[in-house]
């Protein structure tokens, strides 16, 4: 247990909405190791956000952490995430873990260059030799494959959405955070400058020693730069396991479903199939299990109980009272 | 079937260099500079026709005043003008106005009607300045001071300070300012005693003489005391609103969340992140406020007796001094246009995202 860096247990997260509470996270628990490569897929507005936001406290005003504890483990010490108090909270963020948002483009303070941003977040965590994070800053950004010299004098409004977007990637890593949250990296991006992310993170994770959450709804970045993979429905975990047992040996029929919805470039061809029926309502989930309405598997048990998750393989984890029949 | 194909010619754009003239035009200072001429030949035309288009005129306001104050005959009052005045009303208005405007080319704004041999450049000399300071020490004090109340009430937002400051801001903003000067007066006056009146009047107290000194400083702020209260007061509302409704929305930014995920303190991010962001827009606001207060300063000095420029405006209307009214309303164009221009590339500064004078073409 000496790796773990990151223990979520049991955690409920809430939004009152005007039609009822939204359960956006429902008893999620899970571990990150460190240097470890953990990926959240899911649909959109299957709570994958909330949960990332809920690590590093930033959920809206409204929202509340109704149960759960968040451990973050670094150099045999232990904090407890859920009792930080505000100063301790905005020390332990981005410097401990960062979280890189979706939607780049307007992350950046437009009336800021992006040198000023770097120093400030540095200044911000008692770092004050501006030298030196300069020249940990152009590190940095020639492992994003940036310019560091144009970069570093722009304005956010004069570099391209990819190139923003790796220009966070490169100030999440400037305070050498043990743990760095993605929260859908590749999203608003076109193809190309997707492919060029991926290699970027790749070569990351290669060079440096970080673990990484990334939060995604494209499988197939997942399968490129996960060590593990979560399904995430309905705010739930469903399935747990190695990257090579979600894809190989999925044990969730939502899993199984998410697998062939999507192409494969070298496996076998099998015909595409979108999963029917669409996303559940979060304030209201169906009873028992909440995939049951979508699932060709679901019998009256589904409909009334809700399956625990439970072990199905060495490292793989699922929430289904039927996973023998799915891939048997 | 036989395509025929033909070679298209294609001519290649050469490379010109702009010349001298493309580059002057493009250049965004220099339109700005011809834009704001423009206007103010427009303002000053309009206003020499405008201001001949009053009921009555100077001589036979002189001729009406001579006979009520002093009970002269309509005859003799006439003849008491005609001898002074050596102006002919009568003449075509086009030759007047080109006049006019041959004089003012050359930079003379002609002499007042009424006091015989005042150049009217004295008479905005002696008293622009003084709503000028007047003027803009309260647009400086109501936009500062607008700007963090607005934020105080953003970061607030729902609670009774924001309600009690909300509240505030939208009568201030809805009372019109020569009210308040008036309900001022009386109240802090007669009523309550709290200030002097009488002692208050004017610009500065007599016999006090102008210099570096700190008595005359005092001096100059205790008589422009009450006109800059009610400046603020009926200016620093808007400010507040606007500041509050531009924060809230900055609020919600992306970049602001990722400044709290990246720790920043609360500090750097109310000021950096969400303060000069915020405030953007209302730098756009400065400018056309700036012309609001110089018109709402000719009803306030006429109240407070403060002497500036638009007292003598209004005395100016009063007795229809044509030049000196034309002289002050250009003034006031004048003012009111290099504030805007000023705002606009001070704007450009603020905004990085506005690139101005790099020869854009739009």
């Amino acid at each position: 247990m000496s790796d773990l860096a990151l223990l979520v247990e049991d955690l409920w997260v809430e939004y009152p909405a005007r039609r009822g509470v939204v359960k956006a996270v429902r008893g999620v628990t899970f571990e990150v190791h460190r240097g470890e490569t953990l990926a959240l897929i899911g649909e959109s507005g299957s709570g994958k956000t909330t949960l990332g936001l809920a690590l590093v406290r930033l959920l809206p005003k409204a929202a509340r952490i109704k149960r759960g504890r968040i451990m973050y483990y670094r150099n045999g010490t232990s904090q407890d995430i859920l009792a930080l108090n505000a100063e301790e909270l905005r020390r332990f963020r981005w410097q401990e873990c960062a979280m890189v948002f979706q939607g780049a483009q307007n992350a950046l303070n437009p009336v800021l260059r992006i040198e000023a941003q770097f120093l400030d977040t540095a200044r911000a965590h008692g770092l004050s030799d501006a030298n030196a994070v300069r020249e940990r800053a152009v590190e940095l950004l020639k492992m994003v494959q940036l310019d560091p010299q144009r970069v570093l004098h722009s304005f956010p409004h004069e570099l391209s959405g990819g190139m923003r977007q790796r220009v966070l990637i490169a100030l999440g890593l400037l305070l050498q955070p043990q743990v760095i949250i993605l929260d859908e990296p590749t999203t608003a991006l076109d193809i190309l400058t997707q492919r060029s992310i991926i290699e970027v993170l790749r070569r990351l994770r290669a060079q440096l020693d970080f673990s990484l959450i990334f939060i995604s709804h494209d499988l197939s970045l997942a399968a490129e730069l996960a060590d593990r993979v979560a399904t995430v429905y309905a705010g739930a975990i469903v399935e747990i396991g190695s990257v090579y047992d979600i894809f190989e040996r999925p044990r969730h029929p939502y899993t199984l479903a998410l697998t062939r919805s999507v192409p494969t470039v070298t496996g076998d061809m099998h015909p595409l199939a979108s999963i029917p029926g669409s996303p559940p309502d979060l304030i209201a989930p169906p009873l028992g299990c909440a995939f049951h309405p979508r699932c060709p598997l679901a019998t009256d048990q589904c409909k009334r109980e809700e399956p625990p998750l439970e072990r199905v393989g060495k490292e793989q984890m699922a929430a289904c009272w039927h996973w023998r029949e799915v891939n048997p | 079937m036989a395509v025929q194909t033909a070679p298209i010619a294609v001519s290649l754009p050469e490379e010109v260099r702009p010349n001298l003239w493309q580059r002057l035009t493009r250049n965004y200072v220099f339109r700005r500079v011809i834009k704001a001429l423009a206007t103010i030949f427009v303002v000053v035309t309009v206003t020499f026709f405008l201001i001949r288009l009053m009921p009555s005129n100077p001589v036979e306001i002189f001729i009406q005043e001579q006979i009520s104050l002093y009970g002269m005959s309509y005859q003799e009052a006439r003849d008491q003008a005609s001898a002074l005045f050596a102006i002919d009303l009568d003449a075509p208005l086009g030759q007047q106005y080109l006049e006019y405007l041959g004089n003012l080319l050359q930079g003379d704004l002609g002499q007042s009607y009424r006091s015989k041999g005042t150049q009217v450049v004295d008479i905005i000399r002696q008293f622009l300045p003084w709503t000028l300071f007047s003027v803009g020490t309260s647009l400086l004090i109501s936009f500062v001071l607008g700007i963090g109340l607005g934020m105080l009430m953003a970061y607030r937002r729902e609670t009774p300070i924001d309600y009690a400051l909300s509240t505030f801001a939208s009568l201030v903003s809805s009372v019109p300012n020569y009210l308040i000067a008036i309900i001022l007066l009386v109240v802090l006056g007669p009523q309550l005693k709290i200030i002097n009146i009488a002692s208050m009047r004017g610009s500065i107290s007599p016999g006090v003489q102008p210099g570096f000194t700190l008595h005359f400083f005092l001096d100059v702020l205790y008589h422009a005391a009450m006109p800059i209260f009610v400046y603020v007061l009926t200016t620093i509302g808007g400010w507040m609103l606007a500041m509050k409704s531009s924060t809230i929305a900055t609020l919600e930014e992306d970049y602001v969340t990722v400044a709290r995920a990246r720790g920043l303190k609360d500090g750097r991010i109310m000021t950096s992140y969400v303060g000069r962001n915020a405030s953007l827009p209302l730098f756009t606001q400065l400018a056309i406020s700036i012309g609001f207060v110089f018109g709402g300063s000719v009803l306030i000095e006429g109240i407070f007796v403060y002497q500036g420029i638009g007292q003598q405006l209004i005395k100016a209307i009063n007795q229809r001094d044509y030049p000196v009214m034309q002289g002050i309303f250009l003034i006031i164009t004048v003012s009111v246009i290099v504030a805007n221009l000023v705002a606009d590339l001070l704007y450009s500064r603020l905004d990085p995202r506005i690139r101005l004078g790099q020869g854009e073409t739009k």
